[in-house]
């Protein structure tokens, strides 16, 4: 057991969801569990649903196909999360989408890293969540 | 597919010697396409394809483009992720409100094709990809369990009783095995949505 850390060259957890009421049910036990095996404390394992469950709800809007796609990699006690491909221009909508009235955008409150990187085949959103007494 | 059908012939009886050290409740005689696996309510059945011409041990090209509510999971082929695909099949079978005789069923059978790929599929410390693809179809819900490792074969490192395929073949509805020499194997099973009245009986 490696403690969620991530062995070199080995094949990175991917989950693909067709757009529909699967996402979030199937994306929050996906990143609850890789997070609790990160080691993550149980208040950022509950930050890291949390996010899973935004992103469901708004991802499916922003991809450049229909399906939500996330890549996940647990590191010592962080999990990343990598989503898309987005359409141009998703990345940044997806984080504004995040916004909660009165409480303001939840996933820049509880990332500890969050980026959008353009590739080739689209955008991709980068959240990486970890425990506070470890991030980088 | 269909090529794959028609070659099974004697690509089968060869391919089952292969299966007998590890396997060894397997046996031609019961795997036979269009046979039951087993007596009794569950009675399904199992085919053995030997797939040569496949460049991709993962889902066939069909599979990829699926446009149904489909989930497909790409995990390293560790002990640990067994448990993830269990959960994430609760998960789905939650959301279509599939009945708990039928979760049960397929965690069980998911779970034993998992496990063989973890034990088997790939030389120890070197993990690499299991994918499991669930798809509902009409009224039953397809699993296939793929990998990309040295297929089946031989195993030798197993001292288990070897029920992982006969399991699995008695709790689904339907079972294809497909590997393709050296680029890894594929189980597809299927299983009823809804139990069948023999069983509530």
């Amino acid at each position: 057991m490696s403690g969620g850390a991530p062995v070199p060259g080995e094949p990175l957890t991917t989950v693909s969801i067709v757009a529909g009421p699967l996402v979030g049910p199937v994306l929050r036990r996906v990143v609850g569990m890789l997070a609790a095996r990160a080691d993550l404390p149980l208040d950022r394992l509950d930050d890291a649903v949390l996010v899973a469950d935004l992103i469901a709800a708004r991802a499916p809007a922003h991809m450049a196909g229909s399906r939500v796609d996330v890549a996940l990699e647990p590191g010592p006690r962080s999990l990343s999360l990598r989503v898309g491909p987005l359409r141009a221009g998703g990345g940044q909508a997806l984080i504004v989408d995040a916004a909660v009235p009165g409480v303001g955008n939840v996933i820049e409150q509880l990332a500890d890293e969050l980026s959008v990187s353009p590739e080739a085949d689209g955008e991709f959103l980068l959240v990486r969540l970890a425990y506070a007494a470890t991030a980088a | 597919m269909g090529d794959n059908v028609a070659r099974r012939g004697s690509p089968m009886r060869c391919i089952m010697s292969c299966f007998e050290p590890r396997w060894p409740n397997i046996r031609p005689a019961s795997i036979r396409p269009g046979t039951p696996v087993r007596g009794g309510p569950r009675m399904g059945t199992a085919t053995l394809l030997m797939t040569t011409n496949r460049s991709s041990p993962g889902l066939g090209e069909g599979e990829q483009d699926s446009g149904g509510s489909d989930v497909r999971l790409t995990l390293p082929a560790r002990p640990e992720n067994v448990a993830v695909v269990r959960h994430v099949l609760g998960a789905f079978a939650e959301a279509l409100q599939l009945p708990d005789p039928v979760i049960e069923d397929m965690r069980l059978a998911v779970t034993e094709a998992c496990t063989n790929v973890v034990r088997h599929a790939y030389s120890d410390g070197d993990p690499g990809p299991v994918e499991i693809l669930i798809r509902p179809e009409g009224d039953t819900l397809q699993v296939i369990v793929s990998d990309e490792g040295r297929g089946l074969g031989p195993g030798g490192d197993s001292a288990g009783p070897g029920l992982g395929l006969p399991l699995i073949a008695a709790l689904s509805h339907s079972l294809e095995i497909e590997q393709a020499p050296s680029s890894g194997s594929r189980l597809s099973m299927s299983f009823l949505r809804a139990p069948r009245r023999m069983e509530l009986a």
